[in-house]
């Protein structure tokens, strides 16, 4: 349950509250949000308790979100939440695009990539180290020295960088290497060891939905990361497996509408392993921003046929060119604007 | 006027403005040094198929470098 204090409500009067509230034996979190005061009780609250607190005059609006989601739910926020990524502001009436290599593939060429990618106008360079393949033998990333690399392609060319996290062990790293965001992949979303260990890391997180997840799940893994400590998440729809053969997953544009209702988070949208497909990435990227994505996350390769992973789903820096400009027609005509260029 | 069509072409006129200052935007974060050329409007006539006539097209894209030129340069002092 959440209750939204009135606007002004004296500081001492919440106090009052959150303390009557832990002396029933409840939990209580309470929101970020500057501009009015706003509580969150997990667990079960007897109806008279209930009733008592809906009556009370600093409590202006009880909320009951879905399930047991509190930090991450809409009424947790006056607005929907702003994601920094470095200088970039994800959220807020702002589209981002986020795109790189699939994997690191050695230092020149990310490099290379990173400049195509600050070229095309796009706001963060993505690139694997740590890779989650399917098959043991195809290619792993290059770990700790793929970090090091796609860091260094960042500053050179003055872009944030995400990369995706399989291990908790690996964090130290992700921290000396100064990575600006975290991603967990689809394959880790329900992995709670890990979301527990990357909360704390107090870096932004993306965090893919699950190829199998609803989306209570997905807003669920979300809420481990939120009471963990972190309050930079951005969530991420990357496809979903369903009988459809004809793309690698089924984007899942359907819940984007409804996900706005249900949580303050950024929303980002990855087409690239939704599709699999590169040709139908500009397509699926306009109908994301549409839809109310506050991103899209693409892939791009000079030689998509020589990449290490993932190449049919590659664009080539042309392409990206192209679907960069067409976002910021889409943001546009949406009541929003394509992000500035980051500093 | 039926009030679906004033519907219609107030939101397109919304598009029409959220496009025209994205591209002023676009236009400001460009680098200062780089010279203001605006997209030929040759280029966009040659692509123009609709029923808008094109000395008006010629004429409005005009307007759009002078302004978006004018903004650019207030912008810069």
């Amino acid at each position: 349950m959440i209750l939204q204090l009135a606007i002004g409500t004296a500081e001492e009067k919440v106090r009052e509250l959150h303390e009557s509230l832990e002396r029933e034996g409840l939990r209580v979190l309470r929101s970020r949000e500057r501009s009015r005061p706003i509580l969150a009780v997990a667990g079960t609250i007897p109806k008279a308790l209930k009733d008592s607190l809906a009556r009370r005059t600093e409590v202006e609006t009880v909320v009951q979100p879905m399930g047991e989601l509190l930090l991450v739910a809409r009424a947790m926020r006056e607005r929907p939440s702003v994601v920094d990524v470095g200088s970039v502001r994800v959220g807020g009436g702002t589209v981002v695009v986020i795109a790189g290599p699939c994997s690191v593939e050695g230092r020149d060429h990310v490099l290379a990539v990173a400049r195509q990618v600050r070229a095309a106008g796009a706001h963060i360079l993505r690139g694997g180290a740590f890779k989650p393949r399917t098959s043991p033998y195809q290619f792993q990333g290059f770990g700790v020295e793929g970090l090091r690399q796609l860091k260094d392609a960042g500053e050179a060319t003055g872009l944030p960088v995400v990369s995706e996290i399989m291990d908790a062990a690996d964090l130290p790293a992700f921290v000396e290497h100064d990575i600006d965001c975290l991603q967990v992949g689809a394959r880790n979303m329900q992995n709670f060891s890990l979301l527990k260990a990357i909360a704390r890391a107090g870096r932004p997180v993306l965090l893919k939905r699950g190829l199998a997840a609803t989306v209570e799940e997905w807003l669920y893994a979300a809420e481990y990361l939120a009471e963990g400590g972190c309050v930079r998440i951005m969530l991420c729809e990357r496809g979903i497996r369903t009988y459809e053969k004809a793309t690698r997953n089924t984007l899942d544009l359907t819940v984007l509408p409804l996900m706005r209702e249900w949580t303050h988070l950024p929303l980002l949208v990855d087409p690239a392993h939704a599709a699999g497909i590169a040709r139908i990435i500009p397509p699926l990227s306009r109908a994301a921003i549409a839809a109310g994505a506050d991103g899209v996350a693409v892939e791009v390769h000079e030689t998509p046929a020589e990449a290490r992973s993932d190449g049919p789903q590659a664009l080539l820096p042309a392409e990206l060119v192209a679907l960069v400009a067409e976002s910021r027609v889409m943001a546009a005509v949406t009541g929003r604007a394509l992000h500035a260029p980051p500093r | 006027m039926n009030p679906a069509l004033r519907h219609q072409l107030r939101h397109l006129d919304g598009a029409i403005l959220a496009l025209l200052d994205e591209r002023a935007r676009l236009l400001v974060q460009t680098s200062a040094a780089d010279p203001l050329r605006a997209a030929p409007v040759d280029d966009l006539l040659r692509r123009h198929t609709g029923p808008f006539p094109a000395d008006g097209v010629t004429e409005v894209f005009a307007a759009i470098d002078r302004h978006c030129a004018a903004f650019r340069a207030e912008d810069a002092r």
